[in-house]
């Protein structure tokens, strides 16, 4: 928190540029950073705005966690064994370059329009990053490890404890943090679908709305916002000793 | 601490706060969980258009004379989720454009039209300082329909049947109608055609032009029909019955004078719709008979008017008749003892506003 003068001056430049660019075009369609702020203010005194963050939280953390326990496993597996990745990585790259936004029709069908639609749409977002950093963690950690840890006589099991997972720990955490962006980033495609609730539908019913693009442009600022706060909460673990080795940047 | 503990203590309790809180806020209660279809209010699909105003009106009414009511309206953003949430059997009724009922029921669905939603509510605009005086000066220019099951886009086919022009001397696109008045704004498109209130935001932010009303171009136009999954009907058939009669009788409401149309603007935007009041207080007033709610029985003739021009522009294959896709029992039956719900507009908003 040093050094937040340079990040609040470019801040403050571009919302003066955006001000002036709206003003200098005339146009009564895109609002002004001020006309944006009204927005969130307007939405926080309706009570909405609290309940929507709250929901989109609650769906990327749902989604996020749910690939965390399948993608890290998997990952791990699929770096170990070079039989499993030679069988599921292909399967992988088919499914990875989808986008979320395409699996929308088959998310209703499958869930319907409940909380588990988005919750699916999210986790499938970042599975895939999940699972391809950790399998790669593996496959580039160093065979010196195995090997001294080999002739220390341990197990299978306490190999991968004790060695393998502590070792890939830096950058399974590096991918993580990129698919919590991921995540977050999908929150609005995700949301497309008839909730009631999230930031994403903020966007969308903002839409039907008529001339409302100041909420629009609100439900925009929220999401960077929150994910400016996620990045940041996300980067506190990489101080920690277990990871920080890891890192070239100490 | 060490990470290991850290991510453990955090994620437990970020999943736990997050999970409660979005529970305690937007979720439905855990009781109602695990009930049977059957056992569940019926959710109805919607979206917020003038086409479907009589879904939340109904709704509104019935929770202030009844308390909480059979239904759950549902709002959905575009013509795709709403399909595929009927499809998925989670909105087992819904609003939906006449000719995608019809299609759903070529293609297999058991999808049956009860009710109409309403007559008219669909406009034409051109830009405010445009050249264009009438369809045939659409030659060469970009029209946009909402979809294409809409029957706006069969309507624009009959009007150029009409004009002695085909469908080749315009060009047509699709595009969801709240980006259309934006759309018509920044002068990417000629002419736009969509249901209200969309139309009318053109015109009431002054760059829209109306060039035709549905009243003026086809009649006792209609776009979008109350359907019913064939199972709903078989499972729950005085349940459906109930909801034809709400939908006649706030049909009847909203023409039983200019009061009640003026406080269901007010009740639907805010609680329903989302929308800035004046909107739906502009269409549903100039002129008053702009989107018309009575007559909303099931009329043959109507149908087969769309199902042919749905064939002449290759949306409809016409392998089913009037009787496969239509239920007319609980339309008629409505229609014999439907009288406006006795509820005054001025206790309307005091309900809505006491809330």
């Amino acid at each position: 928190m040093k050094n937040i003068h340079l990040p609040l001056i470019v801040a403050a430049l571009f919302l003066a540029t955006w001000h002036a660019l709206v003003k200098w075009s005339g146009s009564d369609l895109f609002p002004t950073p001020w006309q944006v702020a009204l927005g969130i203010v307007e939405l926080a005194q309706k009570g909405v705005l609290v309940k929507y963050i709250v929901a989109s939280l609650f769906r990327v953390t749902w989604g996020f966690f749910l690939a965390i326990l399948v993608g890290v496993p998997l990952g791990l597996l699929l770096g170990w064994f070079r039989p499993a990745a030679t069988a599921l990585n292909p399967m992988i790259q088919v499914f990875r370059p989808i986008s979320p936004i395409a699996w929308i029709p088959v998310a209703i069908l499958w869930f319907g329009v409940t909380d588990v639609a988005p919750v699916f749409l999210i986790f499938l977002a970042s599975v895939f990053p999940i699972t391809v950093s950790s399998m790669a963690a593996v496959q580039n950690m160093q065979p010196v490890y195995v090997r001294a840890a080999r002739n220390f006589g341990l197990s299978n099991t306490q190999l991968f404890a004790k060695v393998i997972f502590p070792a890939c720990l830096p950058q399974i955490l590096t991918g993580l943090r990129i698919a919590l962006g991921i995540a977050w980033l999908v929150v609005v495609a995700a949301e497309m679908i008839a909730v009631n609730s999230g930031l994403g539908y903020l966007i969308i019913d903002a839409r039907n709305a008529g001339k409302r693009y100041d909420l629009v442009v609100a439900g925009m600022v929220m999401i960077g916002l929150i994910g400016l706060g996620l990045d940041v909460a996300v980067r506190r673990l990489e101080k920690f000793d277990e990871v920080r080795w890891g890192y070239a940047n100490k | 601490m060490t990470l290991r503990r850290t991510l453990l203590l955090t994620t437990f309790l970020w999943v736990g706060a997050i999970s409660a809180a979005h529970y305690n806020m937007n979720m439905e209660k855990f009781s109602t969980w695990f009930a049977k279809p059957s056992e569940r209010k019926l959710r109805i699909g919607f979206l917020p258009v003038t086409c479907h105003l009589t879904c939340p009106v109904t709704n509104f009414i019935n929770q202030q004379m009844e308390g909480d009511g059979l239904f759950e309206p549902l709002k959905f953003s575009g013509w795709p989720e709403l399909k595929e949430s009927f499809l998925s059997g989670h909105t087992r009724a819904t609003f939906i454009l006449a000719p995608m009922a019809i299609a759903l029921r070529e293609q297999g669905v058991p999808i049956k039209i009860v009710y109409l939603g309403h007559r008219d509510g669909t406009a034409l605009m051109v830009q405010k300082d445009s050249d264009i005086r009438s369809i045939a000066d659409l030659r060469g220019k970009v029209v946009a329909v909402p979809n294409r099951y809409s029957n706006q886009r069969l309507l624009i086919f009959r009007a150029l049947n009409n004009a002695g022009m085909t469908i080749d001397d315009i060009k047509l696109i699709e595009m969801p109608p709240p980006d259309m008045p934006t759309a018509l704004a920044t002068k990417s498109v000629d002419a736009v055609t969509s249901g209200e209130p969309f139309m009318g935001q053109c015109e009431l932010d002054g760059y829209g032009r109306v060039l035709y009303l549905t009243k003026d171009i086809w009649p006792n136009f209609i776009s979008c029909v109350l359907a019913v999954h064939e199972d709903e009907i078989r499972d729950n058939p005085e349940r459906i019955q109930k909801l034809v009669d709400g939908i006649a009788d706030s049909g009847m409401w909203l023409e039983d004078g200019m009061d009640n149309r003026m406080a269901a603007a007010q009740f639907v935007s805010k609680r329903y719709y989302n929308q800035d009041p004046r909107l739906l207080e502009f269409v549903l007033s100039k002129p008053p008979d702009r989107v018309k709610y009575n007559n909303l029985a099931l009329q043959k003739e109507n149908f087969e008017e769309i199902a042919a021009l749905g064939k002449q522009s290759d949306i409809l294959k016409g392998t089913v008749r009037f009787e496969d896709y239509v239920d007319t029992r609980f339309g008629e039956a409505a229609e014999k003892r439907k009288k406006a719900y006795a509820y005054e507009a001025e206790q309307a908003l005091k309900d809505l506003g006491g809330q």
